[in-house]
């Protein structure tokens, strides 16, 4: 059995059209403590996290563990049925096939209520270790929405460089090349609405990743108001957004590397 | 084979070439070739350039191995060295079929009936050593690695999977997972016109679907019929299975009645189970490159010999020469380890009533039906 309440169906919406693009159908963990989800991309070169805690929903109930499989579309569909104020409960009996899903719009003078059926899926699971990144890059997530767009327009593929000096995005394509160069600001005393970038460094890191993976990514930007780019060597670069009061979606990202080293 | 889609139906997936990005795989040649050269036809006939010589195979490995450079796959073909001795006897079959096609096409081609001349024409398709030599040359200069076998191309090809120079090997021919390699992929060069999925068949499921070791396998390979010696008379794939289950081998499910009356006369089975075990290989030890393609030698060899269209050869060319400037994706996989398929707990084929709603609803007519 499974209930859970959210005040505002945006950020709902907002998670889903996050992930839809990444993944057309996936696992939802529910447990005790809230809800997760785990998956991969078709070509698994992308892999997205999401994790809820229950403490972000003004009403939260699991008695048992339970996973459910939803197409991303189909949920994106209905949530568009919701204003974006109402309030969402999701509910699930034991082994549903369906999860109900009712707004309420705030003057409580309308619900709706709608059913979507769920679907068995098979999914690998990645076992992330924690790791000790080289790099953590903090930034404006629009910011990171507008360079990621910016860069589309002159190549596939972003080299990211993070130095003491700060982060450097940069592409080339058959019309020419560009970078965007993000400097180093000392942290501020209120450092969430400031727009300033920050690079906690060990080593100096660069990277290689297709564009169109960071566009996709760049979807979370209004879920956040920054984004964080963890930066090491030999491993997936992960970009973290934290969902204020309620949990997080990170994406790890494997990245490209050039003909020579591969072996 | 039926028995492991039966028996280990978690071994075979079907993916998409998406999936496949950043892998490294052997392609048996012989058999992308023969299915290029039956499926890219026109009018039941190969294409072919003003003096007759066949071009349907440079399309289809042109069109199909930029289509996989392009998804990120990185392809290495693998060409037949010379036959196995043993394998004479199936190739003494395949040409009395040949003889046997030929004349049903010749009946056919005197009593008119096209869609017979169009299949007949189709099994009396024979992969040559010029068709061999011209896929060479077009792999040369599209920046391709092959390597030619010391014996068979499954062998060879599962040989490179097994020592790791490719993750995966592709051929129609289920032998090749005899020859150990722990991944199969079939259909990878299948044309897309056909839209047959890929199918990524793994080792180590198949075997433990079937609770077999892979000398089991083999044997049961053996028994159901491979290219090297006959099959076993009246043992179909389930009871094949069976014998191999109870018995353990070919060895000691001999001696039972049932199975020793459909043994052929001669059936040295033995040796060709020595081929699959203890195949001729090379040391797998070369590192394979991925270079840039050749435009102006591609422009020459396929629109001035071969007739094709010059600017859809060098829009083909632009491809790889993009995709070999690219860096190579990597997987998380090959960072993260991923633990098998998670089994769900399966739900009840959904009814048309799933909603729970529905299904008290329904429960409420069906009562008053009974009034």
């Amino acid at each position: 059995m499974i209930e859970a309440t959210l005040s505002q169906a945006s950020l709902l919406k907002k998670i889903v059209e996050a992930i839809r693009e990444l993944v057309d159908a996936a696992n939802f963990d529910f447990s005790e403590t809230g809800i997760r989800l785990q998956a991969m991309d078709k070509s698994h070169v992308a892999l997205s996290f999401l994790h809820l805690r229950n403490d972000g929903f003004s009403d939260y109930r699991c008695d048992r563990s339970q996973t459910i499989g939803i197409n991303l579309a189909s949920l994106s569909k209905i949530l568009k049925c919701a204003a974006n104020d109402d309030e969402v409960r999701i509910n699930a009996a034991d082994s549903a096939e369906t999860l109900e899903l009712t707004f309420e719009s705030s003057g409580k003078d309308r619900v709706s209520k709608f059913n979507l059926k769920l679907m068995d899926i098979d999914t690998d699971s990645v076992d992330v270790p924690e790791m000790d990144y080289q790099a953590t890059v903090s930034m404006s997530s629009q910011e990171f929405a507008r360079i990621v767009r910016d860069l589309m327009s002159i190549g596939d593929t972003v080299s990211i460089d993070a130095t003491k000096q700060g982060v450097q995005f940069s592409a080339a394509g058959d019309d020419g090349k560009g970078s965007i160069m993000l400097k180093h600001q000392r942290t501020s005393d209120d450092e969430k609405s400031s727009p300033s970038t920050t690079v906690e460094i060990n080593e100096p890191v660069s990277h290689s990743l297709a564009l169109k993976y960071l566009s996709n990514f760049a979807k979370a930007a209004p879920l956040a108001d920054r984004v964080t780019i963890n930066l090491i060597e030999e491993a997936p670069v992960m970009f973290e957004f934290k969902i204020s009061d309620i949990g997080h979606i990170r994406f790890y990202l494997a990245p490209q590397i050039d003909e020579e080293m591969d072996g | 084979m039926q028995v492991i889609a039966d028996r280990a139906p978690g071994a075979v997936r079907k993916v998409e070439m998406q999936h496949l990005v950043g892998r490294k795989i052997a392609i048996d040649a012989s058999t992308s070739l023969y299915q290029f050269l039956v499926a890219v036809r026109s009018e039941g006939n190969t294409l072919t350039s003003s003096d007759g010589s066949a071009t349907s195979h440079l399309i289809g490995l042109l069109y199909r191995t930029v289509n996989m450079v392009e998804t990120g796959l990185k392809p290495v073909y693998v060409f037949d060295g010379k036959p196995p001795t043993m394998k004479g006897g199936e190739l003494a079959k395949r040409r009395e079929r040949r003889e046997k096609a030929e004349e049903s096409l010749k009946a056919a081609e005197e009593e008119g009936d096209e869609d017979e001349v169009v299949k007949q024409k189709k099994r009396l398709t024979k992969v040559t050593p010029v068709i061999n030599e011209q896929a060479k040359r077009l792999l040369k200069l599209m920046g391709i690695p092959y390597v030619t076998a010391p014996c068979e191309a499954e062998a060879e090809c599962a040989a490179l999977a097994k020592a790791g120079k490719v993750w995966a090997a592709a051929s129609q021919d289920m032998d090749t997972l005899l020859f150990g390699t722990p991944v199969l992929l079939r259909n990878l060069t299948a044309p897309a016109a056909r839209k047959l999925p890929i199918e990524e068949i793994r080792l180590d499921e198949v075997l433990s679907g079937l609770e077999y070791t892979l000398e089991q396998l083999i044997d049961m390979g053996i028994i159901l019929g491979c290219d090297y010696c006959d099959s076993v008379h009246g043992v179909g794939p389930k009871s094949g299975y069976e014998h191999i289950k109870r018995h353990k081998s070919i060895e000691e499910a001999i001696k039972t009645e049932k199975f020793a009356k459909g043994v052929p006369p001669e059936w040295p089975f033995d040796q060709a189970r020595d081929l699959f075990r203890n195949a001729e290989v090379s040391e797998c030890s070369t590192d394979f490159v991925w270079e840039k393609p050749d435009t102006e030698g591609l422009v020459q060899f396929l629109v001035h010999e071969m007739e094709f269209n010059e600017q859809r050869v060098r829009s083909a060319a632009a491809k790889l020469e993009k995709a070999a400037g690219k860096g190579q994706q990597v997987r998380i996989d090959s960072f993260f380890k991923i633990t098998a398929a998670r089994k769900v707990v399966k739900r009840e084929p959904a009814k048309s009533g799933t909603k729970r709603k529905d299904a008290t609803a329904g429960a409420g007519s069906a009562k008053k039906t009974k009034k």
